[in-house]
């Protein structure tokens, strides 16, 4: 479960494109392997994990000044034992070409290209409490056969909500927390309270 | 006097009865960077071009640059509270502003929100701030004048309800005076004014509200005002949303005159935001489509067909010029668009000819089928005769020995010039202007020094009014110089002069 969702807020076209062409050829070559699952699990775990535990990684990664034979040594000092050939291919390709820094966008695109070869959404959960296995089952298959999609949850807890449930598909939001529907109350309230006041004043007073 | 609190509990319990809560389902973004009234919106993927969007401090935007990755969103309100990362909603509707008699005597802000401190405005009546201008089909020719009781404009370039006629000049020419002038001049008419302040100072449209208060012009007249420390979106939309306000009038058979003031410090609001939108700037560092921008405002202005109620928008939009250049992009544009243009001269301003307009280069296209018939008749011609008095006068200028006939065009040059000048915010009626043009060009004032020619006019009308009552009466009801009428006019003007001995002012 990942920290309750704040975007990433820095929009840099050229990288999300160069991720994109990137994803693309590492996962054909993997679909030809027939390992797409374990390489994109292994990508997660190397962004997630390796990238974000280590800045010092991820400097030497995006760095020019470090060449490319100190980063492919880098590369198969650590990941060749634990990580499939192909994702290790890959990076030192990547290496090569001195697109290291772009791990992140590569790993992005791919998991939106692998949801979409997949016929799959994520829709995003934000929730008060954690949910309950039943819970999220009844989301999935609601969603599910709403979109005539399979979904993918991935969820947040963020005690602000009070209860209820917000989810987010893409850029659509169903919002039906007790926060929202507060805010949404005292507004409506506000206006029609000020709207009598001013067309029945009259009837507010008593001399 | 007592607030009774039951009364008060029992209204708030009935609204959250009736509150019912569905999902709330709405589309999001997240800002990406934000400033100079701008915001870069990631998201909003299904967001369509002019649609409104709400930000998390209430500020409504508009979507303004829909591109590959994200939306280029203008910010109507406060920018300064808004941050990077926060959701973006869009609303799936298009920005519409209050309309109807509340907005009448009010001043407000570019979305409806009042700044005169009179409270909110209260309507059901809402219309939206773009829309496509009526076609050819709903149209009908100009043929009623919209008088703006200013002898020289309504002699030489009459103005008929429909027609655009742009105001150009100077800085300090007194292009707004005219303006608020034949806002004055409405007054009893059944015309809704509405003057849109674009970039000005606060303290001038103060200024002006307070002249059109103590004209008693602010019953009918609306203030929409976007000043200069407005954001430049919100001076962007100001025109649009007081033509959306006087439309409503228009398609219920009424009669508006927005006054725009000015077009140019639009124009300069719309290139800052092309420019910050990352738009490629043309000539002047203008986007390509800010003739769009203004071709489509003024053409809304329209003289509706009789199917439609017959109902009319008249526009005066102002444009300032630098030292005279109205070949620069904007004024060209704008005169092109236009119906004709009031054309001010520092020169004449500073030599005491107010209004300082310059008759030879001023025209309206339209406006001489709108003229009344008497009005026609004295100013025939009065268009061309001054501008060859100028001709004129500057050749005489050179010390050459002059004819009689020429002399005597010249001296009766001098006169006209200075009957036609008017102090600020008296506009007169129609026929008070036939009355002195016919003194004028017959020739009845030749004999009057140059310098007393005004008191002459005020004292001859006063006159006329007092003593030949049912002559004005008439020519009020004919509005035409009927022989009758001519007659009368001739014995009344000889008679005043009979008994009159002018009097030199020093002005």
């Amino acid at each position: 479960m990942s920290e309750s969702g704040t975007h990433d807020t820095v929009l840099d076209t050229g990288a999300e494109q160069l991720g994109k062409t990137y994803a693309r050829a590492l996962l054909a070559a993997a679909q030809n392997a027939g390992v797409v699952e374990e390489v994109i699990g292994q990508l997660d775990q190397l962004v997630d994990e390796y990238l974000a535990g280590s800045p010092q990684l991820g400097a030497a990664f995006a760095s020019p000044r470090v060449d490319e034979a100190e980063k492919v040594r880098v590369i198969d000092r650590i990941f060749a034992e634990e990580f499939h050939p192909i994702l290790v291919k890959f990076l030192k390709v990547m290496a090569g070409r001195d697109r290291l820094g772009y791990v992140k966008a590569v790993r992005d695109a791919a998991d939106d290209i692998h949801d979409e070869m997949l016929g799959r959404i994520v829709a995003s959960v934000r929730t008060a409490v954690p949910l309950d296995d039943a819970m999220r089952s009844q989301i999935t298959d609601q969603l599910g056969s709403l979109m005539s999609k399979q979904v993918r949850l991935r969820e947040s807890v963020d005690p602000d909500l009070i209860g209820g449930i917000v989810i987010k598909v893409g850029d659509r939001v169903f919002d039906s927390s007790v926060a929202n529907r507060l805010n949404k109350m005292a507004r409506r309230t506000r206006d029609g309270f000020s709207s009598r006041i001013l067309s029945q004043f009259g009837s507010f007073t008593s001399e | 006097m007592k607030f009774s609190s039951d009364e008060i509990a029992s209204v708030l319990q009935q609204e959250i009865e009736q509150f019912d809560s569905k999902i709330d389902v709405r589309e999001v973004g997240t800002v990406l960077e934000v400033g100079d009234g701008i915001a870069r919106v990631y998201g909003l993927s299904g967001v369509m071009a002019g649609e409104m969007v709400e930000f998390p401090n209430g500020a409504i935007g508009l979507a303004f640059n829909l591109e590959e990755n994200s939306v280029g969103v203008i910010i109507l309100g406060d920018y300064l509270t808004i941050e990077e990362g926060d959701e973006v909603k869009s609303l799936g509707t298009l920005l519409s502003v209050p309309a109807g008699d509340a907005v009448v005597g009010r001043v407000l802000d570019p979305l409806g929100n009042p700044l005169d401190g009179k409270g909110p405005v209260q309507t059901d009546v809402t219309r939206p701030v773009e829309i496509i201008a009526t076609g050819v089909a709903e149209r009908q020719p100009v043929s009623e004048p919209m008088q703006t009781g200013i002898k020289a404009i309504d002699a030489m370039t009459p103005i008929g309800r429909g027609q655009r006629e742009l105001i150009i000049g100077d800085r300090k020419t007194g292009k707004t005076a005219i303006a608020i002038d034949a806002i004055i001049n409405q007054k009893g008419k059944d015309v809704k004014c509405f003057y849109v302040a674009v970039g000005q100072k606060d303290s001038s449209v103060a200024g002006v509200i307070d002249a059109l208060e103590r004209n008693g012009a602010m019953e009918y007249t609306t203030v929409i005002v976007a000043g200069a420390s407005a954001p430049a979106p919100m001076q962007y939309v100001a025109p649009y949303a007081g033509t959306a306000m006087a439309e409503h009038f228009m398609f219920n058979g009424g009669h508006a005159l927005v006054v725009y003031d000015d077009l140019s410090k639009q124009a300069t609001a719309y290139r800052q935001m092309s420019l910050l939108m990352r738009r490629p700037p043309g000539r002047e560092a203008y986007p390509g489509d800010v003739f769009y921008c203004h071709s489509r405002l003024l053409e809304r202005s329209a003289k509706l067909s009789d199917a439609l109620g017959g109902g009319s928008i008249t526009s005066l939009p102002i444009i300032e010029t630098l030292e005279g250049e109205v070949s620069a992009y904007i004024p060209t544009n704008v005169i092109s668009i236009t119906d004709g243009q009031i054309y001010l001269q520092p020169d004449l301003f500073f030599a005491g000819i107010r209004p300082a307009m310059n008759a030879g280069i001023s025209v309206s296209r339209v406006g001489g089928a709108a003229q009344v018939k008497a009005m026609k008749k004295v100013a025939g011609g009065l268009r061309l005769d001054l501008a060859a008095f100028r001709a004129l006068e500057a050749f005489a200028q050179l010390g050459t020995d002059l004819d009689a006939a020429t002399q005597a065009q010249l001296d009766r040059g001098y006169r006209m010039v200075e009957l036609l000048k008017q102090p600020q915010y008296q506009p007169r009626s129609v026929t008070d202007q036939v009355l002195s043009l016919y003194a004028g060009t017959k020739g009845f004032i030749d004999d009057v020094p140059v310098k007393a020619v005004p008191q002459w006019e005020v004292d001859f009308l006063q006159f006329a009014h007092d003593k030949h009552g049912e002559m004005v009466q008439l020519l009020e009801e004919a509005q035409d110089l009927t022989d009758e009428v001519v007659e009368k006019l001739e014995a009344c003007i000889n008679e005043f002069k009979s008994g009159y001995k002018p009097v030199e002012s020093d002005t």
